[in-house]
């Protein structure tokens, strides 16, 4: 366990080593923030309800974005694939290490370091937009968010893991899966860009149905409290049944990938 | 050049689909947003459906020219990491162009089609005559000159600091703010997307030209930022390269 403990000041290390690249990606966050935030301060500009948010739970969406996000969908693991292509998997194959545990425990850490920064970053926002906040002090809310948190991040680093082991087959097409998975269908499904109950019904019904949602949509919907108790209950039983199909799912395409890596370019 | 860049591509056509997949489903996304959120709200900064809509094609239709023209942009900085621009300062051709449009991306240029028919479609709803279609279309080729400029910005500054990627990306994500009407921004986001970057001259003057709001002032303007901000940039890369230290080979 000591070597996965170890990975975390690698990972430290190495996000500190790219300084620019790491400063970059957390000021590039701000100007998406900036879009959402002024899309729906404009919505709402005249106090009234949309989609069943007033202002003030619809800015706490968008601020609730932009930690959640940094805790879900910050993630190195999309370097899965590249490692595949490259042939580097070889490397990690001789040790005596998990890949699948490694890249989870660095993403942690990378997790861990963005947040802090998040945190800055949302207090100047804050300062800066001056936004009307909803605190949430519900203790049942409270620890349904933070279990969702735990499935969101869990859930999100499974698809990414999968997504990265297409180069087992297919190593021009890793950079395309990825951008279809995880820029385009998981950016918009997972609630990142605007709150899911936009969408009719029906849909919102079909998609409740996918891993999508419960990364960042409901983790905030249950901050927000407009998640009781049986819908906390009911998405955690969702998301943690996707859990188990990607695991089996991984460990499947795993195998089979294993048995067919060339170590190619090494 | 361009055309050996799209054989490279041309021969993975199974990455050319999942692109190519990638960026309809992003476009269906955002039109299934904007047209729930304006069924639900009447209008959006006094923006109806079809205009929101057509304010984000033009965001689309600039965005996604400017990366099929200048995709080279993006690779530019190993070449000058590397020392790889020498050789592309002694072949016989200007360094700029060869640097900036050498490598045409094949995957915008299959996108360009599906966007230019759903501009031409739901420009038809704004009922435009002649006049609007031919300034519209002049405005669109400004704003390509304006995004070229900040492109040989980006190069030059990259030639000076060796840090191109991320001065890109940060261009991108500032122009991102146009996927909808300007006027969603408070008062001083708004200046700055008006003055410092050009936002307002490169999507929302010609997206309202095309609406029939005509304002020959704002539009004579718009072309003399152009042209000034074009002129300006290659000045700029004049004295990069003068800079160009050439340390990496």
């Amino acid at each position: 366990m000591h070597k996965y403990f170890k990975l975390y000041s690698v990972a430290f290390r190495q996000e500190f080593a790219y300084r620019a690249n790491f400063l970059t990606s957390r000021f590039r966050n701000l100007f998406q923030i900036f879009l959402v935030f002024y899309l729906w301060s404009s919505v709402f500009s005249q106090e009234q309800d949309f989609f069943g948010y007033d202002r003030a739970r619809i800015l706490t969406y968008v601020f609730g974005i932009l930690i959640v996000r940094t805790l879900v969908l910050t993630t190195r693991a999309t370097e899965v694939a590249g490692e595949i292509a490259r042939g580097d998997l070889t490397n990690y194959l001789v040790k005596p290490i998990n890949y699948f545990y490694y890249w989870f425990n660095r993403d942690i850490a990378v997790k861990f370091l963005h947040l802090i920064f998040s945190f800055f970053e949302f207090l100047i926002l804050f300062y800066i937009l001056r936004p009307p906040f909803f605190i949430q002090t519900d203790p049942v809310a409270i620890i349904g968010f933070l279990l969702s948190l735990i499935i969101g991040i869990v859930l999100f680093y499974m698809i990414v893991f999968i997504a990265g082991l297409v180069p087992f087959w297919a190593p021009e097409a890793s950079w395309g899966v990825q951008f279809v998975l995880i820029f385009v269908v998981t950016e918009f499904l997972s609630g990142a860009l605007f709150p899911l109950d936009i969408f009719p019904r029906q849909i919102m019904d079909i998609l409740s149905f996918t891993p999508f949602p419960y990364l960042l949509f409901y983790p905030i919907k249950i901050y927000l409290g407009q998640i009781g108790l049986f819908g906390i209950l009911k998405g955690a039983l969702v998301g943690f049944l996707w859990i188990l199909i990607l695991n089996f799912f991984m460990k499947k395409v795993w195998a089979a990938g294993i048995r067919v890596y060339r170590a190619e370019g090494r | 050049m361009t055309k050996n860049s799209f054989l490279s591509v041309l021969s993975q056509k199974k990455v050319l689909a999942l692109f190519f997949v990638g960026k309809i489903v992003r476009f269906l996304f955002f039109y299934l947003f904007i047209y729930y959120l304006i069924r639900e709200t009447g209008s959006l900064a006094g923006y109806n459906f079809h205009q929101t809509i057509f304010i984000f094609l033009t965001f689309n239709l600039v965005d996604i020219l400017a990366q099929f023209l200048f995709r080279d942009v993006y690779r530019f900085r190993p070449k000058i990491i590397s020392g790889e621009f020498d050789l592309t300062l002694l072949k016989p051709q200007s360094a700029l162009f060869r640097s900036m449009m050498s490598g045409a991306d094949v995957i915008d240029f299959v996108t360009l089609p599906f966007i230019f028919s759903l501009t031409i479609y739901f420009a038809l709803f704004l009922d435009p005559g002649v006049l609007e279609v031919v300034l519209y279309t002049a405005l669109v080729i400004n704003s390509l000159l304006i995004s070229s400029a900040f492109h040989i910005l980006v190069m030059a500054l990259g030639i000076i600091t060796l840090e191109v990627d991320y001065l890109i990306w940060i261009y991108r994500d500032v122009l991102n703010l146009g996927r909808f009407p300007i006027e969603i921004f408070g008062r001083n986001m708004r200046t700055f997307l008006t003055y410092l970057v050009p936002l307002f001259t490169m999507i929302t003057v010609p997206s309202r030209v095309m609406m029939g709001a005509i304002d020959f002032g704002v539009v004579a303007v718009s072309f003399l930022v152009g042209v000034i901000l074009f002129f300006l940039s290659l000045r700029f890369w004049r004295v990069a390269l003068r800079h160009y230290t050439s340390a990496s080979s």
